[in-house]
């Protein structure tokens, strides 16, 4: 596996120019910045190096995080690059998380004794207090079609916020198919388990999604994407608005599930359904709103919780007009 | 053939290839040969021309991004006057009509007026949109019969009218009655944009009243109401106060305008009043900014006025005397039994801020403009006079100066505000340093 993670990440060794901006990383990435170390190295020609690749990669994503100065490794205390090692040391953590796993299992859902699982109505499952929380987020923008928005991530003052910020720009990319642009996104990243098994949340005891945001007023788009275990969906996801209020004070944003619309390939579909939680493998955040500018959204956590007086269980039906299949 | 006719057939090519090849080098008209030879033969003929090669020379790159005008573009000339408005646009469009009976060229030239109704500002018009439609001919495009209806009939036809219905989605233009009637005239009930509109106005009237915080469509003009607006949607006590601390100057008079007579307008509320009558003395509060905030397509900037966090110790729990309010107690030590199955609380320290004391919205975005601003809460705030004001600004214009003008200045802290290598209108909240 680590050999095609090399394959995958040998076009990284040719980037002579650091990007300022995140690029979009393969799930690979992320259990390897464990084993680098915090010193910065050039890229080595040599393609047998996966370590060496690692450590670039990681750093090209750091460099945008932090605007500290590069450290410049003395020529003394070169760290020792060896192939065998790194992968040794991936797949003992493999088989430790995988034993973590097995034992979890007896104790609990995910680790946690059932009582405190079925009783429990308000959980956070993604907060910013780290840099390692940071990874567990995707940052795209159009430029992926050719657009020109640019869009940032970063920890917030003092580490307790993570801020997306960036311009967003809808001149359409000149290349004959796109008529319009301009749009950015912050998308997590999929849960793995144990030699990289997809893994999704469960979230069927709750029905209301909590954020606490402090943006400038723009009005984003949160989009809920399911498993794809056993079908294939990558292009369908439920969607709600988030309108953010802009000032100085946080804003807490409550959107129950049941308000959420069910979309394919970007367009809200005639059938509606309700959002199913007990599969659901990623959430994003996306700004399209057709203004160009300058934004930013500070996030401090996103929590999930059961809101009694919530009883609404989809909030939009279909219709014969549309539907006249669902009615026959 | 003979040898003879075979010598003047070749000298009559070469002269022939001679006179176009001069043609095209000279430009003077041949009688015999058009004018303009195609680029094939003028390339082929390599006798006088020694640098081109026998592959046909790529077209040029153009030189100017402008675009060839349409077909119908010279109806979207502007006026007289110059002005483009609804009455021009709308005078185009009947022009259209008039041009030919059998509307030829319908489609292209309904494509060309959505692009070009951003130009006279009348995307949001839909009495424009109806009359964009009444383009079509009618009952023209309706399927008859069971092969019309199974292939999509008349495609193009139907692909502009939903380009319409498009524009219309994007702008937020709601359908009524006659473009329903209109639609139902020109494609029938079972076509796509009739499918279109049954749709639009299933979501929109579903999405139309989502915003919590909704912003009027027509923002006003005047820098001092778009200030007052943007103050009032981001304060959440409705019992604050906005004031104007200082009108902009008319603009009657360009060759007196002072760059620092911008307007300031401000906003505090009672309880924001009272806090920073109760705060020490001896810690600093600060200006911070510029931060931006969007109302629909406007960005506005705005500084607040905020004071760090105390540290734990100091922090002083208030007591409210039990004579406050006689009717109902305003705190309860009961302690019910509430288990784990009842706690809705999040296992996680929330963002911690220090207080906001005051926002303002002001035209520029340096410390003598804001220190007006200053001046003018004291006259509400007289506590303020004693506290010491430090500006943390960032961006070009703010530099990080010390206090207020009154009073003892505390040493300047460390440049803070030039981390951030982002855009300057972006900044976020700074918590405890």
């Amino acid at each position: 596996m680590a050999s095609v993670h090399k394959l995958l990440n040998g076009t990284y060794i040719l980037r002579k120019c650091l990007k300022p901006r995140v690029v979009f990383s393969p799930f690979w990435g992320t259990h390897f910045a464990d084993y680098c170390s915090s010193s910065f190295q050039k890229p080595v020609a040599a393609p047998g190096k996966a370590s060496s690749q690692r450590k670039t990669k990681w750093n090209l994503e750091e460099h945008h995080q932090r605007e500290v100065a590069l450290e410049i490794t003395s020529p003394e205390d070169k760290p020792e690059i060896s192939f065998d090692k790194a992968i040794k040391e991936e797949m003992k953590g493999h088989f430790r998380h995988l034993k973590d796993d097995i034992v979890n299992y007896w104790i609990g859902p995910e680790g946690r004794p059932l009582h405190e699982v079925l009783m429990e109505q308000a959980k956070v499952v993604w907060q910013f207090r780290s840099k390692e929380d940071l990874d567990k987020w995707t940052v795209t923008s159009d430029k992926a079609i050719g657009g020109r928005s640019e869009v940032f991530l970063k920890m917030g003052r003092n580490n307790q916020s993570a801020l997306l910020y960036g311009t967003l720009s809808s001149e359409a990319p000149q290349d004959g198919e796109s008529g319009r642009s301009g749009y950015c996104a912050m998308v997590s990243k999929i849960p793995r388990g144990p030699f990289e098994m997809k893994r999704s949340y469960d979230w069927s005891h709750f029905n209301t999604l909590y954020l606490r945001v402090r943006g400038d007023g723009r009005p984003w788009m949160v989009n809920i994407r399911e498993d794809t275990d056993i079908i294939q969906r990558k292009d369908q996801m439920y969607s709600y608005f988030m309108f953010t209020r802009g000032g100085p004070y946080w804003q807490e944003v409550k959107i129950p599930f049941s308000k959420f619309f069910f979309s394919n390939q970007g367009r809200i579909r005639d059938a509606q359904y309700q959002l199913p939680l007990d599969k659901i493998s990623s959430i994003g955040f996306t700004l399209a709103d057709k203004v160009d500018g300058p934004f930013f959204l500070e996030i401090d956590f996103i929590g999930i919780f059961t809101d009694p007086a919530h009883t609404e269980e989809f909030a939009y039906e279909n219709s014969p007009e549309l539907n006249p299949r669902l009615f026959k | 053939m003979s040898w003879a006719q075979a010598i003047l057939l070749a000298r009559g090519l070469s002269r022939g290839w001679g006179g176009i090849c001069s043609t095209a080098l000279t430009g003077a008209p041949f009688s015999q040969v058009p004018p303009q030879a195609p680029r094939g033969l003028r390339c082929s003929a390599a006798a006088h021309n020694p640098d081109s090669s026998l592959v046909p020379r790529p077209p040029e790159p153009p030189r100017r991004p402008v675009k060839a005008l349409a077909v119908h573009e010279e109806l979207f000339r502007p006026a007289l006057d110059g002005t483009r408005d609804k009455a021009n646009f709308v005078q185009a469009v009947q022009n259209f009509a008039q041009y030919n009976v059998h509307k030829r060229g319908h489609v292209d030239f309904i494509y060309l007026a959505l692009r070009k109704m951003r130009e006279y500002g009348v995307e949001r018009d839909l009495s424009v949109y109806n009359l964009l439609l009444d383009v079509f001919p009618k009952e023209v495009f309706r399927p008859r019969n069971i092969f019309h209806s199974i292939f999509l009939h008349y495609p193009r036809q139907q692909e502009c009218g939903i380009a319409v219905l498009e524009q219309m989605e994007n702008h937020g233009v709601m359908p009524n009655n006659e473009t329903e009637f209109l639609l139902m005239q020109i494609f029938g009930r079972k076509s796509y944009p009739m499918l279109k509109l049954v749709r639009m106005k299933l979501w929109f009237t579903r999405f139309k009243n989502i915003n919590p915080f909704p912003v009027p469509r027509d923002l006003p003009q005047d820098p001092v109401d778009l200030a007052s607006l943007a103050l009032r949607h981001m304060e959440p006590d409705l019992s604050a106060r906005v004031t104007t601390y200082q009108m902009p100057l008319p603009k009657d008079s360009p060759d007196t305008m002072d760059p620092t007579e911008t307007h300031i307008v401000g906003i505090q509320s009672p309880e924001q009043q009272s806090a920073l009558a109760r705060h020490d003395p001896a810690r600093p509060i600060f200006v911070e900014g510029p931060f931006s905030l969007w109302l629909r397509d406007k960005c506005v900037y705005y500084h607040i006025l905020r004071a760090d966090l105390l540290p734990p110790e100091e922090r002083e729990v208030e007591e409210i005397p039990e004579e406050w309010n006689l009717y109902y107690p305003m705190q309860l030590d009961l302690a019910y039994g509430r288990s784990g199955w009842d706690d809705y609380e999040f296992d996680i320290d929330e963002v911690e801020e220090g207080p906001v004391f005051a926002i303002c919205v002001a035209g520029a975005h340096d410390q003598a403009t804001l220190a007006k601003w200053i001046q003018g809460l004291q006259e509400t705030n007289p506590a303020l006079a004693r506290i010491p004001v430090v500006f943390r600004l960032s961006g070009s214009s703010g530099e990080l100066l010390a206090s207020s003008s009154e009073l003892e200045e505390p040493p300047p802290p460390p440049p803070e505000g030039q981390e951030e290598e982002e855009d300057s209108q972006q900044r976020q909240q700074k918590g405890q340093s």
